[in-house]
């Protein structure tokens, strides 16, 4: 003990010295001491740490952190501190790789594909398993997308294409899409991007493994153009370079408020589908205050901030008990029919999947 | 002062090691903030299953989709079958192959487009010349995601260019999401680099060794020839060279305004670094640094044997842009300038005025300002966690001008150490040079396995972040700048200069400081400019290795107010273009134009 002692003040004193630059870690100092992690504050309130992806706190057209933290404050009385790491759930995986502590207590935006990657990378848990908490029975059928019950879903987009129909009609199937003059008129995202990745799975889910690829091909040949990022190719969208594009199916919600011509802005939906892509919230194995972490969870799934939540990440609640306003009912679309791929069919695959693809379109 | 003086003991001991303890300092930190978390990676190529192996790179020399033609070959097709490809002049269809393929095409532009620049600023003068020069370089710094929006809206389909074709009965010219696309946003990033190193060589031109040809028969265009250009072929190939080494390792660019049939190595080393395959990334990102270092090295070598003696610059006098006489030789020069500002104009100005109305416009076109109105507001009435713009400013500032207090020195040590003469000399300026060459992504994965998440030893970590380490970091990118402006000054310094200085008692540090550095200042200028600029533009190593949301910069404070909308993302883009462009005309101004200009 006198020794961690030493060490620590030793480290205290790096810290002075370079102003913030270095700090000494003991190889146990994860944070089962709450005095020096803070854990609890100097007036005795407990803290809970949540991390997410940065635009869920900061992206000025949605970002629902500060409503998430406000309400969670004031009804528990617990802090809520925010981590936005730019890795995002990558970041905790390399920092479990490489034996760095894991200094947050649950992940709020984990999806499908993030699970795989845990489980591909990590031999030891990263994430709390076998979680049963109240609000659970009231998640959508088919939006649970993990076996093991790490990670609770608290909201899901749907990814489709959006169309100016005062410049085109829109396919209404893939088999429609594939052909030269839907093709052409459409910019898609690489499946280095979210929305990219989703839409190249709803292409496998409807063509399977063996045949997606000539699916590609086909859009390729008809001049559809695959950028990096949603934001390039929405943007390039907006600009009229092409009248459709693969974006969420609540866009319209942000086309009323900008008051934007709504025909300009109509989503369809291919063969009645679209891709579900669900967000879940997971519990970090070396949470600090795993309790505290699951009444988060239960606070998460509560009508009143699902539907909040979702309207302010301007996506739809994953509850079937969540309240949403007609206003936003009337303007933010769903499929008749979501489909997604669960997790036992995204092991093994997606990064072969990903592969192939930049294989058929770049080679 | 006698020469027993304590004080004057004493900064002369601190003169004497000066240099030392700068080498060594600068050692300490392209150690600890490069080599060493870059080599961690790097080491993981060599390695699979626990056993040591080149494996992984003969797998990619072999596999066409890397290497095209050159891989079937190494494969063992037979060569008459490859060889018709291997010959053509078409686009490579490899990645490798058509990563260099825009590096090259790249490159040409820049110097056709960066050239004429530095022969406008060089030799004429004009209303607002100092200005440009100063903003030659602002370009350097716009994140590409800003450059993509301003290229979008500039060369869409109802753009301003397409419109202003369309008024002369040309066009619709379809640019955007080709290949063409990339390489005018690259030459639009470069075509600066190329025009700012050139300036400065044109700057360090004697105007006695031109009147001297001039007084021995030369005509003008002789004198040019034998005179000035070769003191210019220098600096235009190492503008060159640098531009082929940044787009050879381009990224962001390629994804945003290129479809996704023109894929780089460095975006498929994104891919590798996404799905966790380090091995296999670090394997193609040294395959990528080994292309780019013997460019660079090639240059270096040719860098070495331009030894032209110079004693400094009396610099050409500058003519007046409107033409004295109406002769064919005052005019047909102003007129190609004429032509050149107009090409500029469209590809440099217009790209960044379109930024700017994108900034205050809504997405259904009518004015607003909405987009600065949130900028203000999250500055004012943000939570504590979420960044705030007035934060970013105040950081990007200090980080650039700590940066230039850390970059300067260690290039300038580093010059000197580069330019005295020893076998293999050009190796270690080579090394020296990585920062400039690595891929951005190994970078990055380095120091968040490395410094973020801690250096382990003996049981312990030492966790290495903040303020100081984001100086570090930005210091280690930008110093080779440092040196590639003013090392070809110091090499062409007559030594006897320093000599007789040191005979007369000086140190090398104050012969450096007193007699050398002024002599090559527009070098030391260019170079602070450029260390200034990477410092404002880097993104990668500063998220990572901020310890919070406020020590965050302009950049990431982009890319943070980045949503389903890009208006806010754009108003802070138009405050990072404004807040920069001041900063660039500061620094030419305290650092002067021709520091020994009086003389």
């Amino acid at each position: 003990m006198r020794r961690r002692q030493y060490l620590t003040a030793a480290g205290a004193t790096t810290v002075a010295a370079l102003a913030g630059c270095a700090e000494l870690q003991t190889p146990d100092d994860n944070g089962d001491d709450t005095s020096d992690d803070g854990t609890t504050t100097d007036n005795g309130e407990e803290t809970l740490v949540v991390s997410t992806y940065s635009s869920f706190l900061d992206a000025p057209s949605i970002g629902p952190g500060e409503l998430v933290q406000q309400r969670f404050e004031e009804e528990t009385g617990v802090n809520l501190e925010w981590e936005s790491p730019d890795g995002q759930v990558d970041h905790y995986i390399q920092r479990a790789q490489d034996g760095a502590s894991i200094d947050s207590d649950l992940y709020l935006g984990i999806t499908t594909e993030d699970l795989v990657r845990v489980d591909e990378q990590l031999d030891d848990p990263l994430f709390a398993s076998g979680l049963t908490i109240d609000g659970q029975d009231d998640i959508i059928d088919g939006l649970d997308f993990d076996p093991e019950d790490r990670a609770v879903p608290f909201n899901t987009g749907y990814i489709c294409p959006v169309y100016d129909s005062t410049e085109t009609d829109a396919p209404e199937t893939f088999e429609e899409l594939r052909e030269a003059d839907h093709a052409g008129n459409l910019i898609a995202q690489e499946p280095g991007s979210t929305v990219g990745l989703a839409f190249m799975l709803h292409t496998i889910y409807q063509y399977g493994e063996e045949e997606y690829l000539d699916f590609w091909a086909d859009l390729q040949e008809g001049g559809a153009t695959f950028l990096g990022s949603w934001a390039d190719a929405y943007d390039a969208w907006m600009g009229g370079e092409s009248p459709m594009v693969i974006s969420y199916s609540t866009d319209q919600v942000f086309a009323a408020g900008d008051d934007r011509d709504l025909d300009k802005h109509q989503i369809q939906f291919l063969d009645d589908q679209a891709y579900a892509n669900p967000e879940g919230m997971a519990v970090f194995e070396q949470a600090d205050n795993p309790d505290l972490a699951e009444e988060f969870l239960e606070f998460m799934l509560t009508p009143e901030i699902q539907g909040e939540v979702a309207e302010n990440n301007v996506v739809f609640p994953a509850t079937e008990t969540a309240e949403l306003s007609e206003e936003y009912a009337e303007l933010a679309h769903e499929p008749p029919e979501a489909v997604t791929f669960a997790y036992d069919d995204l092991v093994g695959n997606i990064d072969d999947w990903i592969d192939q693809w930049d294989r058929e379109i770049a080679g | 002062m006698s020469p027993s003086d304590p004080r004057r003991t004493v900064r002369d001991r601190i003169e004497r090691r000066a240099l030392a303890v700068l080498a060594v300092v600068t050692t300490l930190l392209l150690v600890g903030m490069f080599y060493y978390p870059v080599g961690a990676v790097f080491r993981e190529a060599f390695i699979v299953d626990g056993r040591a192996t080149l494996g992984l790179f003969l797998e990619f020399l072999r596999d066409p989709f890397y290497f095209g033609d050159l891989a079937r070959l190494l494969r063992g097709d037979p060569l008459r079958e490859v060889l018709p490809s291997l010959l053509s002049f078409e686009r490579p269809s490899s990645i490798v192959g058509f990563t260099a393929y825009q590096a090259f095409l790249s490159t040409i532009l820049s110097v056709i487009l960066g050239v004429p620049l530095a022969y406008l600023l060089a030799r004429y003068e004009f209303r607002g010349r100092r200005t440009l020069r100063s903003l030659t370089i602002v370009p350097f710094v716009l994140p590409s995601i800003l450059v993509a929006v301003g290229f979008r809206a500039t060369f869409s389909t109802n753009g301003p260019v397409n419109t202003a074709l369309g008024f002369f009965g040309l066009g619709p010219v379809e640019l955007l999401f080709t290949l063409e696309a990339i390489v005018i946003a690259h030459a639009f990033y470069n075509a600066p680099l190329v025009a700012r190193v050139t300036l400065a060589a044109w700057e360090s031109v004697d105007a006695s060794a031109i009147e001297t040809a001039r007084s021995l028969g030369a005509g003008p265009f002789r004198a040019f020839r034998d005179v000035v250009a070769p003191q210019l072929y220098p600096s235009v190939l190492m503008g060159a060279t640098l531009t082929f080494v940044f787009t050879f390792g381009t990224f962001p660019i390629v994804l945003a305004l290129g479809d996704a049939s023109l894929m780089t190595v460095e975006v498929r080393v994104f891919r590798l670094v996404e799905r966790f395959d380090y091995a296999e990334a670090a394997a193609l990102a040294i395959i990528e640094l080994a292309i780019s270092l013997t460019i660079l090295y090639g240059y270096l070598r040719y860098e070495a044997k331009q030894t032209m003696q110079s004693r400094g610059a009396r610099p050409l006098p500058r003519r007046p842009l409107r033409p004295p006489a109406l002769t064919a030789r005052e005019l047909v020069p102003r007129i190609g300038l004429g032509v050149y500002s107009v090409v500029a104009f469209v590809l440099f100005v217009v790209p960044m005025v379109s930024l700017v109305i994108a900034s205050l416009t809504t997405d259904g076109g009518s004015w607003t300002l909405d987009n600065y109105r949130f900028l203000l507001e999250r500055q004012v009435e943000g939570a504590a966690f979420q960044v705030q713009p007035w934060p970013a400013i105040r950081n990007s500032l200090l980080f650039g001008v700590a940066t230039l207090a850390v970059a300067l020195p260690m290039g300038i040590t580093v010059s000197v150490l580069t330019t005295r003469r020893y076998r293999g000399r050009k190796v270690v300026d080579v090394i020296a040079m990585a920062p400039l060459a690595v891929s951005g992504l190994i970078v990055g994965l380095g120091l968040l396995r490395g410094p973020v998440f801690g250096i382990e030893f003996g049981g312990y970590r030492l966790i290495i972040g903040g303020a100081i380490a984001i100086v570090a970091a930005h210091a280690v990118a930008a110093y080779p700048f440092v040196v590639r402006t003013v090392a070809p000054g110091l090499q062409n310094l007559d030594p006897r200069l320093v000599e007789s200085a040191r005979s007369l008692g000086a140190s090398r540090a104050r012969a450096l400081v007193d007699i050398e550095l002024p002599l090559v200042w527009p070098g030391v200028v260019a170079g602070a400019a450029f260390v200034f600029a990477i410092s404002i533009g880097e993104f990668s190593a500063t998220v990572l290795l901020a310890t919070g949301t406020d020590q965050f910069t302009m950049p990431i404070a982009i890319e943070r107010f980045i949503g389903r909308r890009l208006g806010p993302a754009t108003a802070m883009g138009v405050v990072l273009l404004v807040v920069t462009s001041l900063s660039f005309i500061v620094i030419d101004r305290l650092g002067g134009e021709q520091r020994n200009g009086g003389l």
